[in-house]
């Protein structure tokens, strides 16, 4: 120990006292003018650095510099809680609102559109669009559909003077991409359809679908039971089971609905899964061998899975939107939430 | 449709609990929507000892009784005879609730005669499960204190099922135990159906003038029957399922229908002119007053059940108010009959009637069942009304049709499934559901299906029934495998997702509106005419009935009802399809943008900073960012010849885009926005998608290299005419040539009273210059502004300052 690390220390102590029992800024300037200012107490000291010893040197600079630096910190320091208090004159309010930029919003049906969209992307499945009006061959009878059909009834489905429809499902696409590619086809169609539905709490005069559609050699339900597995641990989830019941659609043979373990209850039982510890999601099944004969791919050789949901019914699930309307009414209030 | 568990228990053992019953069904395609319990007993009821009997001081008749239910002692009052001590009975504590046909009664806590009493003891008539009132139920001795009655006396459990459209099998008690039995391995048995002999025939009974529409017609005459009330048995049955009891034969021919899935019709035989029936088609005019009391004009599509003159039945659908049995009935004709199931179906659809017969009879019967619901009904008629059978069965048969024969490769199966099902379960399960199984080898087997399983023709179909009995859940999850396919690139979903992504990015709120519109939202997009609407033959109601042609018209709507909520700042957009049926403004089906922008530029701040609100240049430079964004360089605006009025007086621009027109933006024209109150002017922009495509399709970034040598700006000041147009002094620039003039930006517009008093307005620019190879001199730039200079002042008239 020298006399100037003796002196070092003796200036810090005593200007780190004055600061902190400094009342104002103007003070606080005037302790940093007199300790760390062109002609402060600290630049003198570090004038006499030059007669110290060598051996000395590292030691008295090192001194130097944590006092100079505890200055400085308790200068910071001092200057921040008079601002913050509201002490010095130029202080500002914190509490104020931040100056922000105004942010869009993603429609809800669009994100689960482009989440579902990302989802089976993953797992290789090619996102394709196709025709709102479309014709009856592509909705109806290339999919297997009876004649006599109850959903081909003007009833239910729109028409058009010149005999098309508005398509009132996106299976048409299954054929349209059927029609065009030869196998293996791996797609999925999001798009809006149309059912001659008065408007209420669950239906529309329209609503969006998201469709699906594998075709290869050796396809089995059990590769459909992964795909939807994987489709809703992604959506909602690892804890999410998924369960196959048998059903009927004129398209696909076999054919199941399939349900997740209800995503509100974890599958114990609420309202919300009417107690059954189930959600209804959607339909799928093997591709009928008549579809597959319909656009010319051979049911011998080629075989494959289609499903279908709806993205309303998955966006009232995902935000809890107790009714339809809400997604077509259009708020901002609403829209902002999403 | 409806079924009880007590009566579905009369073909098949349920081993089960109500919830693994369903559990079975609906995992077996069969699906439960709702179950309701339907025991009598009511919640509260339990086992309970008598301890004392005491006589009551104020009557004769009465008991004061203490009872315990082996938790608590309770004092009751009790008027039965035999309540005696020791006895073990049903005890209704404070708070049960009866429902009875008089409506609610609850136990409370009472006085009878001044003596206290904690509840109720009762008779097995109080309870529901019988007629017996003589006294109180007397319960097993061994009877664990504190059981509920209800648990001792479960009723029945009536089951809501789904069926789905090619099941008609299951739409019937028996179909569904046939099923059942397969699921749960046990048997399932019919019980024993006769009639007693009887040879009498009468030959002109039945005709049937059409056999396609009736491919199979049976009938049987009973006479001497007795209308009245159906037995308990009958009634409960019928009640089980929520059907209503009527009298005895017509409930045999609902309970049959239930039972068997084949509807009947019994005419009063007296009734039908020539006591005798005709399946024909109606004749044109022909009228027929149904059982409902709806009066049907008929005509050649129709299939009647006629007598010797008028129609008496709609064939497989109802009857007519003359046809059935009345209390005064004493003959009747049995019908059971089979029909074409698309015939009932259109005639079902087309007069808007739907029965338990219709249902059906559309969706399919069995040919076979049709002479087994026959002998059944007659069973149950001469059980229940008496009387005897006076006819053989009368038949007049079509072709029955074929049973489909197919081949079924047992690995086709496991394929299909995704499981290792073996050979011999796949024969059980197929045998099980009562099809015929032949020509076994360790590759395939022919399997027949009966006639009430239509929905059987296919491999396919076979590979459903392994996989629903066998179990759904049996089948592994085998992770995603396969080739990649087509490219993505290819389709419009990517680029679409895109575009409006970047409008997202731009902080805008996304909508969605319906794409069938009213006349005046399809028309507010005034690019359009009438002729270029694309109309729906049959719309919700005749103001829905448009395709919108653009996005315009119900954004409007969309900003008045938020206005109308108080929400006046917006930004909005919708980036979706647009119809137009005129091919020379645009494709039938195309996407579109519309950005649309109302009320205060920065509502989220305080202050001045929060009061401006949108104006014109917001929307130009929604615009160009835009396109900034989307790469696109190559574009113009312009200022329209026309305003297609959409937009406000000379408040419009046109965006080009390699020269073509791709859209328009500006402010809404005051025609829309006039109406609406407090609101601030409103700017939109629709921007035609596909060009936006093209154009950025092609559109290539690409690095330039940054400038090494620093640049140097030079202001210029001038006083131009007040119409003289920013824009074209930037082309004028532009059009100078100025030696490493980089880029000019206008920096401020001033007008004061004393220069808008001469018609002028002074104009600020700030010139940037700069040469990639070397620092430019001030004397360089100099040179170049006096340059600027003497050009502006010469050619463009303005004043320098």
């Amino acid at each position: 120990m020298n006399d100037i690390i003796e002196a070092v220390n003796r200036a810090a102590a005593e200007a780190v006292a004055k600061i902190n029992a400094a009342t104002d800024s103007a003070e606080l300037e005037a302790l940093r003018i007199a300790y760390l200012g062109r002609n402060g107490l600290f630049p003198e000291l570090s004038k006499k650095m030059g007669n110290v010893p060598p051996e000395q040197r590292r030691e008295t600079g090192s001194a130097f510099n944590t006092g100079r630096n505890q200055v400085q910190q308790a200068l910071n320091d001092a200057l921040d809680k008079q601002k913050s208090t509201g002490k010095s004159g130029d202080a500002i309010d914190l509490t104020l609102p931040g100056r922000r930029r105004s942010c869009g919003h993603r429609h809800p049906i669009t994100q689960l559109t482009d989440e579902c969209v990302e989802v089976f992307g993953r797992m290789g499945f090619i996102a394709v669009d196709g025709p709102e009006i479309e014709d009856i061959y592509h909705n109806f009878d290339a999919l297997n559909t009876p004649d006599d059909h109850p959903s081909r009834d003007p009833k239910d489905t729109f028409y058009f003077p010149d005999g098309r429809i508005l398509r009132s499902q996106t299976s048409p696409v299954q054929i349209r991409v059927m029609e065009t590619h030869t196998p293996p086809v791996r797609i999925v169609a999001p798009g809006r359809v149309f059912r001659r539905d008065t408007p209420d709490a669950t239906h529309g005069m329209n609503f969006h679908q998201i469709e699906g559609l594998y075709i290869d050699r050796n396809v089995s339900m059990a590769d459909l039971k992964s795909v939807l597995q994987n489709f809703a641990w992604e959506m909602f989830g690892k804890d999410v089971k998924i369960r196959l019941r048998p059903h009927f659609f004129p398209f696909t043979e076999p054919s199941v609905e399939y349900d997740f373990s209800c995503v509100v209850c974890g599958g114990k039982g609420c309202n919300v899964c009417k107690q059954s510890g189930w959600i209804e999601i959607a339909g799928a099944g093997m591709v009928d061998p008549n579809v597959l004969k319909n656009v010319g791919i051979d049911p011998e050789i080629w075989s494959g899975y289609a499903f279908g949901l709806g993205l309303e019914r998955l966006a009232m699930l995902r935000y809890r939107i107790p009714d339809l309307r809400f997604l077509y009414d259009n708020d901002v209030r609403f829209l902002g939430q999403f | 449709m409806d079924i009880s568990r007590k009566w579905l228990a009369d073909y098949v053992t349920l081993d089960c609990d109500d919830a693994v019953l369903c559990h079975k069904l609906t995992m077996a395609g069969i699906e439960v929507e709702h179950v309701e319990k339907l025991s009598s007993v009511p919640a509260g009821v339990v086992a309970a000892k008598i301890l004392e009997r005491n006589a009551h001081p104020g009557s004769d008749h009465l008991s004061v009784c203490k009872v315990t239910d082996g938790t608590e002692e309770l004092q009751i009052v009790c008027g039965a005879p035999n309540c005696d001590a020791g006895c073990i009975v049903p005890l209704a504590k404070i708070g049960t609730v009866f429902h009875t046909p008089e409506g609610e009664f609850k136990i409370k806590r009472s006085k009878l005669r001044g003596v206290e009493s904690f509840g109720m003891m009762c008779s097995e008539q109080e309870l529901g499960i019988s007629d017996n009132n003589d006294g109180l139920m007397i319960l097993p001795a061994d009877t664990k204190l504190g059981t509920t009655i209800e648990s001792l006396y479960p009723g029945d459990t009536q089951i809501e099922l789904e069926i789905t459209p090619n099941r008609p099998d299951c739409l019937s008690l028996w179909g569904v135990a046939r099923d059942v039995s397969c699921q749960l391995q046990c048997e399932a048995k019919l019980p024993e159906i006769t009639v007693p002999e009887c040879d009498i025939q009468i030959p002109d009974l039945v005709t049937v003038e059409d056999k396609e529409l009736c491919p199979r017609y049976i009938g049987r005459v009973i006479k001497n029957v007795k209308i009245g009330p159906s037995p308990d048995w009958l009634k409960e049955r019928l009640e089980s399922i929520g059907l209503r009891s009527i009298n005895n034969v017509v409930d045999v021919t609902n309970f049959v229908m239930m039972e068997l899935g084949h509807p009947l019709h019994a005419f009063d035989r007296n009734a039908l002119s020539g006591n005798r029936v005709v399946a024909r088609r109606a004749k044109a005019g022909e009228k027929i007053t149904l059982l409902d009391g709806r009066e049907i004009e008929l005509n050649e599509s129709h299939l009647v059940i006629a007598d010797g003159e008028k129609p008496m039945a709609l064939a497989g659908i109802m009857g007519g108010e003359f046809s059935g049995v009345t209390e005064s009935t004493t003959e009747i004709l049995l019908e059971s009959a089979v029909f074409k199931s698309s015939h009932i179906r259109t005639t079902s659809r087309q007069l808007g009637i739907s029965t338990d017969a219709s249902y059906r009879y559309e969706r399919g019967v069995d040919y076979d069942m049709a002479e087994v619901a026959s002998i059944r009904a007659c069973q149950l008629i001469l059980a229940t009304a008496g009387g005897e059978l006076a006819s053989a069965a009368m038949e007049v048969a079509g072709v029955r049709p074929e049973e489909p024969v197919i081949n079924c490769r047992f690995e086709r199966i496991r394929s299909l499934i995704g499981t290792t099902v073996s050979n011999e379960r796949i024969v059980e399960i197929l045998r099980g559901l009562r099809l015929r199984v032949e020509d076994i080898t360790s590759e395939s087997c022919k399997v027949t299906a009966p006639l009430f399983r239509l929905d059987l023709t296919r491999e396919a179909d076979l590979a459903e029934e392994v996989a629903r009995i066998d179990g759904l859940d049996k089948i592994p999850a085998i992770p995603v495998q396969g080739k990649f396919c087509h490219s993505s690139t290819e389709d419009v979903y990517t680029p679409v997702r895109k575009i409006r992504d970047t409008v997202i990015g731009m902080g805008y709120y996304e909508c969605i509106h319906y794409s069938i519109v009213s006349t005046a939202s399809a028309l507010a997009d005034k690019r359009f005419e009438k002729s270029d609407l694309i109309e729906l033959d049959n719309p919700l109601s005749p103001d829905s009935a448009w395709m919108r042609p653009g996005l315009l018209g119900e954004m409007i709507a969309t900003v008045g009802r938020n206005l109308a909520r108080g929400n006046r700042d917006m930004r909005l957009f919708e980036l979706d399809k647009a119809f137009c049926k005129n091919p020379e403004k645009y494709p039938e089906e195309r996407y579109e943008l519309l950005m649309l922008i109302t009320g205060r530029r920065h509502p989220e701040r305080y202050s001045s900073e929060a009061e401006a609100d949108y104006d014109f240049y917001d929307i130009k430079g929604e615009v160009e960012l835009l396109l900034e964004r989307l790469g696109i360089r190559n574009y113009r605006f312009v200022i329209p010849e026309d305003n297609d009025g959409r937009f406000a007086p000379g408040m419009v621009m046109e965006l080009q885009l390699e020269g073509k027109s791709a859209g328009r933006f500006g402010e809404l024209a005051p025609e829309f926005s006039a109406k609406w109150r407090n609101a601030s002017a409103v700017f939109f922009a629709q921007i035609d998608f596909a060009k936006l495509l093209d154009v950025s399709g092609h559109t290539v970034k690409a690095y330039k290299e940054l400038p090494q040598y620093p640049g140097t700006s030079r202001d210029i000041a001038f006083l131009a005419p007040a119409d003289m147009e920013s824009g074209s002094v930037l082309d004028f620039l532009k059009r100078c040539k100025v030696a490493n003039l980089e880029s000019v930006q206008l920096f401020d517009i001033f007008v004061d009273d004393a220069l808008k008093a001469q018609g002028k307005k002074s104009m600020a620019y700030s010139l940037s210059f700069r040469n990639r190879e070397r620092t430019l001199t001030d004397a360089e730039v100099n040179t170049a502004m006096d340059k600027v200079r003497s050009k502006l002042a010469a050619e463009l008239k303005v004043e320098l300052r």
